[in-house]
C-alpha cells in the first residue's frame, strides 16, 4: 500500500507539476500574445488582463484589475453584447470603442467566450481585441480615397458628356452645313489650307462636269487639267486670291460669276470658299436687251433720217417756195426731229457700253483742242444765253493723253452742254483744265440750278434727271452723265463733282497721262 | 456730158429726195434698189460715182464693195456710202474696201450729201 500511496504520490506530483508548466505556458502565451486579452468575472469585473490589453487600455495592471468593464467599453453596447454573449456562448468580432485611460477613444473589434461550471453557471468570460485603428485610419483613407476616385469618375463623366455633347452638335453643325453645302443653289468648292480641293457640292459638280472622287484633294493647280474648271484657277490663281463676282464663261451657255472667301480663324487662314453663281440667264436677258435696244434704235434712226432729209429739202427750197408761216413749223418739226436723233444716239451709247464694245482706236492726242473744239460747237449758245464764259488752261502745254477722240469729244459735250443748259442767262461758265501729278483735270463750273442734295448720290445712274433741271428743261435723256462716266472710266479715268442747289455745279474728270502707250486702257 | 451717179438704196423715200437733189444740180442719177441689182447697173452704167447703202435686201453695200474690188474696172469708181449706222468698225472696214467717204443719215442732209459728191467729182 505504501508503495501504491507513493505511487499515486507520484503521479500527483507529477500532475501537478505538468500543471505547473502548463500554467506557465498560458502565462506565458498570455503575455505574449500581441491582442489584447482579459478575463472578466460573471459580473462584469476584470480579474486578468495581458499586457496588450495594458497597452490599449493605457491603464497599468494593477489599475485594471477590479474595474468594471463598462469603465472601458461603451456603457449601451457592452450590455447588448454580452447578452448576446450569455445566450450563444460567445460572440465574434463586434465593433466597439475602448475608452482608454486618457479618454481616448479606440476602435477595437471584440470576441467572447464564456466561461460555464460543470454545473452550467456561467464563472467569467474571455474577452480578446483586435485593434482597429490603424484598419480604421486605412479604411478611412481608403474611403477618402474611394471618393476621390467616385468624384473624378463623376468628374470625367461629366466631361464625357459634354464632349459627347458638343461632339453631337458638332455633328448635327456638320450635318447642317453638308445639307446647306449640297443644296446650295451656287456651286461651292472648298479648299483646306494647302490648297487641296476638301468638298465640291453637286452645284459645282454640274457646272464642271466633274465628278467629286476625281478631283477632291487635288490641290488648286491640279485642277486647270479639267478644262472646264482651267478658267476658274486662271482667275483665283494657285493661292486662291481675293476674287469678287468675276464673270468666267465656263462653255457654251455657262457664264459664272465666281467669288472667293477666304476661311479665318482668329486672323490664321484655314483655307478658302470658291462661290459659284449661274449668271447665265442673266447674261441672255441682258444681251437681249442690248441687242433689242440696238437693234430698234437703228430701226428708229431709218425713218428719222428720212423725215430729216425730206425736212430738210422742205427747208432749202428744194421741193418748191414754201411760205413763211410753213418754213415756221417745218423749222420746229426739224428741231423736234432732231432731239429725238440726240435721243436715240444716246440710247445707241448706252447700249453699246452695256456690251462692253465702246472705245474703239485710243490715239494719243492733245485734249486741249479736243474742248476747243466742243467749246466752239456752243458759241452761239454762249452768246444767245449772255452767259460769261472762260476757258482757263495752263500757260505750258499739257502732256498728251491716250484718247477715243470721239468718246472723249462726247464726254466733254455733255458737261458742257449741260453747264450751259441748266445755267440761267447771264450765269458764269468756266472750263479749266490743269495738270496734277500723274494726270490732267478738266473742270467745268457753272452758275446754274444745282443738283439738289438728296439726289446727288443718283447723278450718273441711267436715265436720271433731276427734278429741278427737268421743271427747267423738259428735254435731255438722262443719259449724258452716265455716258460721260463710262467713257471717262473707260480710259482709266475718275469723275465727280460738287454741287449746291441754287448755287451751281463743278464737275471734274481725270486722264491718266501715260508712261507707256495703251497701258491704262482698259480693254474696251 | 453730165456726170452719171449710181444710187444703190432700198429705202424709197431717200431715193427721191437725193434723185431729186442730185439731179437739180445736174447730175444724171440711176438708181438700185439692192446690191446685187447694183452690181449689174454698175457694169452696164459705168457711172463716175457710187452712192452706196449699207442694209439692203439680197446684198448689202459691203458685199457690193467687195464685188466691185474683184473687179478692175468697177474698183477705180469712187463710192461713197450712206448708212443709218456709223460704227468704227465699219468705217474702218468700209476704208479698207475702198469707200471715200462715210455719211450717216441722222447726220448728213442732202446738202451735205452733194457737197461731198462735188468734192469727189466735180460739178
Amino acid at each position: 500500500m505504501e508503495i501504491d500511496k507513493n505511487k499515486n504520490e507520484d503521479k500527483i506530483s507529477i500532475l501537478l507539476e505538468d500543471l505547473d508548466s502548463l500554467k506557465s505556458y498560458i502565462e506565458d502565451l498570455f503575455s505574449f500574445l500581441p491582442s489584447p486579452v482579459c478575463f472578466i468575472s460573471s459580473i462584469g469585473v476584470i480579474l486578468e488582463a495581458n499586457p496588450a490589453f495594458e497597452k490599449i487600455s493605457g491603464y497599468k495592471i494593477d489599475e485594471i484589475i477590479g474595474k468594471s468593464i463598462e469603465d472601458i467599453f461603451a456603457k449601451e453596447k457592452t450590455k447588448e453584447i454580452f447578452k448576446e454573449a450569455e445566450e450563444k456562448g460567445f460572440v465574434k468580432a463586434r465593433e466597439i470603442s475602448v475608452f482608454t485611460k486618457e479618454k481616448k477613444e479606440i476602435p477595437v473589434s471584440l470576441s467572447i467566450i464564456v466561461r460555464k461550471t460543470e454545473e452550467g453557471e456561467i464563472n467569467g468570460y474571455f474577452i480578446g481585441l483586435f485593434d482597429l485603428t490603424d484598419i480604421k485610419t486605412y479604411q478611412k483613407n481608403l474611403e477618402e480615397e474611394a471618393k476621390d476616385l467616385q468624384d473624378s469618375r463623376s468628374a470625367l463623366i461629366n466631361i464625357l458628356e459634354d464632349v459627347e455633347g458638343a461632339l453631337k452638335s458638332a455633328e448635327e453643325e456638320k450635318n447642317k452645313t453638308l445639307a446647306v453645302i449640297t443644296n446650295f443653289a451656287d456651286g461651292l468648292l472648298v479648299f483646306d489650307k494647302e490648297g487641296r480641293l476638301s468638298l465640291i457640292n453637286p452645284q459645282a459638280e454640274d457646272f464642271f462636269d466633274v465628278k467629286t472622287r476625281d478631283i477632291v484633294g487635288r490641290p488648286i493647280l491640279e485642277l486647270s487639267t479639267f478644262p472646264t474648271i482651267e478658267p476658274v484657277v486662271r482667275i483665283v490663281g494657285g493661292e486662291i486670291k481675293g476674287v469678287f463676282r468675276k464673270e468666267i464663261k465656263i462653255k457654251e451657255n455657262l457664264i459664272l460669276e465666281v467669288s472667293t472667301i477666304p476661311m479665318m480663324r482668329e486672323e490664321e487662314k484655314f483655307g478658302a470658299l470658291i462661290i459659284l453663281h449661274d449668271v447665265s440667264r442673266e447674261k441672255l436677258i441682258e444681251r437681249m436687251k442690248t441687242e433689242f435696244v440696238s437693234l430698234s434704235a437703228h430701226q428708229l434712226r431709218t425713218p428719222l433720217s428720212a423725215i430729216k432729209w425730206t425736212l430738210k429739202m422742205l427747208l432749202d427750197g428744194d421741193l418748191g417756195k414754201i411760205t413763211e408761216e410753213q418754213r415756221d413749223f417745218i423749222e420746229k418739226t426739224y428741231k423736234s426731229n432732231e432731239r429725238m436723233i440726240n435721243l436715240i444716239n444716246d440710247l445707241l451709247d448706252v447700249s453699246r457700253i452695256e456690251e462692253g464694245r465702246y472705245l474703239y482706236k485710243p490715239v494719243l492726242t492733245n485734249l486741249e483742242s479736243i474742248i476747243q473744239f466742243v467749246v466752239n460747237s456752243y458759241k452761239e449758245e454762249i452768246e444767245r444765253k449772255k452767259l460769261k464764259f472762260q476757258f482757263k488752261k495752263p500757260k505750258l502745254k499739257l502732256p498728251e493723253v491716250i484718247v477715243d477722240v470721239e468718246k472723249i469729244k462726247l464726254a466733254i459735250d455733255n458737261l458742257l452742254g449741260n453747264a450751259i443748259g441748266y445755267t440761267p442767262a447771264g450765269g458764269e461758265v468756266t472750263v479749266s483744265l490743269k495738270c496734277v501729278k500723274k494726270e490732267i483735270e478738266l473742270s467745268v463750273k457753272d452758275t446754274g440750278v444745282g443738283i439738289p442734295k438728296d439726289q446727288q448720290g443718283r447723278v450718273f445712274t441711267k436715265f436720271f434727271r433731276a427734278a429741278n433741271a427737268i421743271r427747267m428743261e423738259t428735254e435731255g435723256s438722262g443719259l449724258g452723265l452716265f455716258i460721260a462716266k463710262n467713257i471717262i472710266e473707260a480710259h482709266g479715268g475718275k469723275i465727280w463733282f460738287e454741287s449746291e442747289e441754287k448755287k451751281g455745279t463743278t464737275f471734274h474728270f481725270t486722264l491718266p497721262i501715260p508712261e507707256k502707250f495703251g497701258e491704262f486702257l482698259k480693254e474696251f | 456730158m453730165a456726170k452719171k451717179i449710181l444710187l444703190v438704196e432700198d429705202e424709197e423715200i431717200m431715193i427721191g429726195l437725193l434723185q431729186k437733189k442730185l439731179t437739180k444740180e445736174g447730175y444724171e442719177v440711176s438708181v438700185a434698189r439692192d446690191g446685187e441689182e447694183g452690181l449689174k447697173a454698175m457694169i452696164e452704167v459705168r457711172p463716175d460715182l457710187v452712192l452706196l447703202d449699207i442694209i439692203m435686201p439680197k446684198m448689202g453695200g459691203f458685199g457690193v464693195m467687195e464685188g466691185m474690188q474683184k473687179d478692175k474696172e468697177l474698183k477705180k469708181i469712187p463710192v461713197i456710202v450712206i448708212s443709218n449706222s456709223g460704227q468704227p468698225v465699219e468705217l474702218d472696214k468700209a476704208q479698207k474696201l475702198g469707200a471715200k467717204d462715210w455719211l450717216i443719215k441722222t447726220e448728213f442732209d442732202p446738202q451735205e450729201v452733194l457737197n461731198k459728191v462735188v468734192k469727189q467729182i466735180g460739178e
